[in-house]
């Protein structure tokens, strides 16, 4: 219990201190890449020899960014250009950027023109990834990429080192899935903010060390009894759902995460770089291609309102919490379709909205004890 | 055996006692919200006239905005719910509720038995809420009472944005030095109030016989454009104001009964 209690207290370290971690491997004399959210080919940093960072904006007044950005602009954008502004990231070799919408797509010039001291590596997915040609192209995108790269490092990835640097995001991708499960039969222990935390410090962490410290959570807590929870279960579903005030509110009103569809935590851990199909970079894309249920990657149909009630069934959710990321378009394109499946499947869903800049929670104390009320 | 609920909402408290949970003893609104003394106040209103002392009450339920402040109450319940309950006592037929507060809007939608099933509210805006209705008396110069009946006069209603609270303000300030008539304007404030809740209540589907709780309720220039919005007739009730209360007297009555029954 000693270990369990070290070990998510060093996660939670890491999740609420990201610049400590990222002093701490610049103290090792390593460089580290910023990631923007989501999907940035992580892989080929590790492969690089270096540590590649999460960059899902944080707590701030906004106050530089607004130069850069309309007031109508995803807050998780609208923080990362505040921090870039101020200084906050500085210390990074450079950033990636995924132009996956329309507001990443105008933070790649916003932060060239911006922040000209930490250079911008952007990546651009194919969406019709129906035509082969996709493979063909989103090699081509990582091969830019990986140019870039080792204009930092002042060497080029060998084929080796991203093979191993695949496996080893892999093995995380399913330490992390067996963690959320084995959550859920400790939900005493592991809370919304607790999972959160562990969710998010892999951020912060090279895979490979934050997947043995999730590792020994992980057996410590199946040396427990498992716990049943005496309030509602609820699956998450939407970009990321932040901050702690607001995962406290759902403590406060006994609800327990049991299963989430976040891009910032369970969505990238759903597809795994598949072992054959080429060599390593046409495996990575064959991922892209294989990637499901988000809502930021064009696919024909809406399968996201049926897999948020398959997570329910397995899970013992009763109902879905639609985490609203602030002016996110491609998430409220989806959200009435997911909607709609949940609700003929049996499972109400309550929407909130999530603001990192936010600072009063009441609106959405409301809703969630409403939400507890009815369900 | 008596119950007591207090609704402590951001511009008044409403409190309401009930005995067996169907009999109303008495219920008094006051205009003043939380933080303020307007929920001592109510409660002293309420014991005052029925002639109650706090000891006789069985179980008390608060809700509102400022329902975790009360230190009487037994219980603390989403004004959500308790709308829900209250206008399903008060219009057994009603399945859609639109309550418009001094700070938010919220669309219920209510099961035949009163169970809420699904709810909607207004995003962290003045815009569609009784405060917006208090800004714009207050650009006009008159008495919030008097705004419903000013907007019967009307004969030719402006059009007034519904997005923004101070965007809408400024817009009324500009009517005005145009010499549009005050009747035209109170009845564009309106249009602008039932047109941003009725996109809100439509989300939740095509409404069931709508009720309008709260404040905002008892004013008739919000409720017919509400009904010309929705497209069908809109219930009110006298009591419309404090169904939350009402509702979380019924709360509190149902939750002595379970007591007992354990």
């Amino acid at each position: 219990m000693a270990d369990l209690k070290n070990n998510l207290s060093v996660l939670a370290e890491a999740y609420g201190n990201p610049r400590a971690r990222l002093d701490y491997y610049l103290g090792q004399g390593k460089k580290v890449i910023g990631c923007f959210p989501p999907y940035t080919p992580e892989e080929l940093v590790h492969a690089s020899g270096m540590i590649p960072m999460g960059l899902w904006g944080g707590q701030t007044e906004l106050m530089r960014a607004k130069s850069y950005l309309p007031a109508f602009a995803c807050p998780i954008m609208q923080s990362d250009m505040e921090f870039g502004l101020s200084g906050a990231y500085r210390g990074l070799s450079a950033v990636i950027i995924p132009a996956l919408c329309d507001t990443l797509r105008c933070m790649t010039q916003n932060w060239r023109f911006g922040v000209p001291g930490i250079p911008m590596i952007p990546i651009v997915y194919p969406q019709n990834r129906r035509s082969p040609a996709s493979v063909d192209y989103l090699i081509s995108e990582y091969e830019s990429v990986l140019t870039m790269l080792s204009t930092i490092t002042g060497q080029m990835m060998n084929e080796q080192a991203l093979c191993r640097s695949i496996e080893i995001y892999n093995e995380h991708n399913a330490v992390m899935r067996e963690f959320a499960q084995t959550a859920n039969e400790h939900l005493d222990i592991v809370t919304p903010r607790v999972r959160h935390a562990v969710m998010k410090s892999a951020f912060f962490y090279e895979k490979s060390e934050h997947s043995a410290i999730v590792r020994e959570i992980i057996a410590e807590l199946k040396k427990l009894p498992a716990y049943a929870h005496p309030g509602k279960k609820v699956v998450l579903a939407g970009i990321m759902c932040e901050p702690d005030e607001l995962l406290g509110i759902f403590e406060e009103n006994d609800f327990a995460v049991v299963g989430d569809d976040l891009a910032q935590e369970s969505r990238q851990y759903r597809t795994d770089t598949p072992a054959k199909g080429g060599g390593s970079l046409r495996r990575l894309a064959l991922q892209w291609n294989c990637r499901t249920g988000c809502s930021l990657i064009h696919e024909d149909g809406k399968p996201r309102g049926e897999m948020l009630a398959s997570l329910c069934r397995l899970s013992g959710a009763s109902g879905v919490i639609s985490c609203m990321m602030k002016f996110c378009d491609p998430e409220e394109y989806d959200q009435p379709y997911y909607e709609g499946d949940l609700r003929s499947a049996g499972f109400p869903c309550l929407s909130i909205e999530i603001d990192q800049q936010n600072t009063s929670y009441e609106q959405a104390r409301t809703r969630i004890e409403t939400f507890r009320e009815m369900l | 055996m008596y119950t007591l609920g207090i609704d402590i909402g951001s511009t008044s408290s409403k409190a309401v006692i009930l005995r067996d949970g169907t009999e109303l003893i008495v219920q008094k609104v006051v205009s003043l919200g939380t933080g303020t003394v307007g929920p001592s106040q109510v409660l002293s209103a309420v014991f005052e006239e029925s002639g109650l002392s706090p000891d006789q009450i069985g179980y008390t339920v608060s809700t509102g905005y400022g329902r975790m402040n009360c230190a009487q109450a037994d219980e603390q319940v989403s004004e959500l719910s308790c709308h829900a309950k209250g206008i399903h006592f008060l219009l057994p037929d009603a399945q859609t509720v639109i309550d418009i507060g001094g700070q938010d809007a919220k669309a219920l939608k209510i099961s035949e038995s009163g169970q809420l099933i699904a709810f909607q509210m207004n995003d962290k805006c003045a815009a569609g809420t009784g405060r917006f209705l208090d800004v714009m008396a207050r650009v006009l110069n008159v008495d919030i009472s008097e705004l419903g009946e000013l907007s019967q006069r009307s004969k030719k209603p402006v059009s007034i944005s519904n997005t923004c609270t101070v965007f809408a303000e400024s817009e009324v300030i500009s009517q005005l030095s145009s010499n549009v008539p005050i009747e035209d304007i109170a009845a564009g404030i309106h249009n602008s109030v039932a047109k941003r809740v009725a996109g809100m209540a439509l989300r939740l589907g095509r409404p069931t016989a709508p009720a309008m709780s709260g404040g905002v309720a008892r004013n008739a220039g919000v409720v017919r454009a509400m009904e010309r919005e929705l497209g069908c007739p809109v219930l009110v009730h006298p009591l419309c104001q404090s169904a939350g209360a009402l509702g979380a007297a019924i709360l509190a009555w149902e939750k002595l009964k379970k007591e007992k029954v354990n």
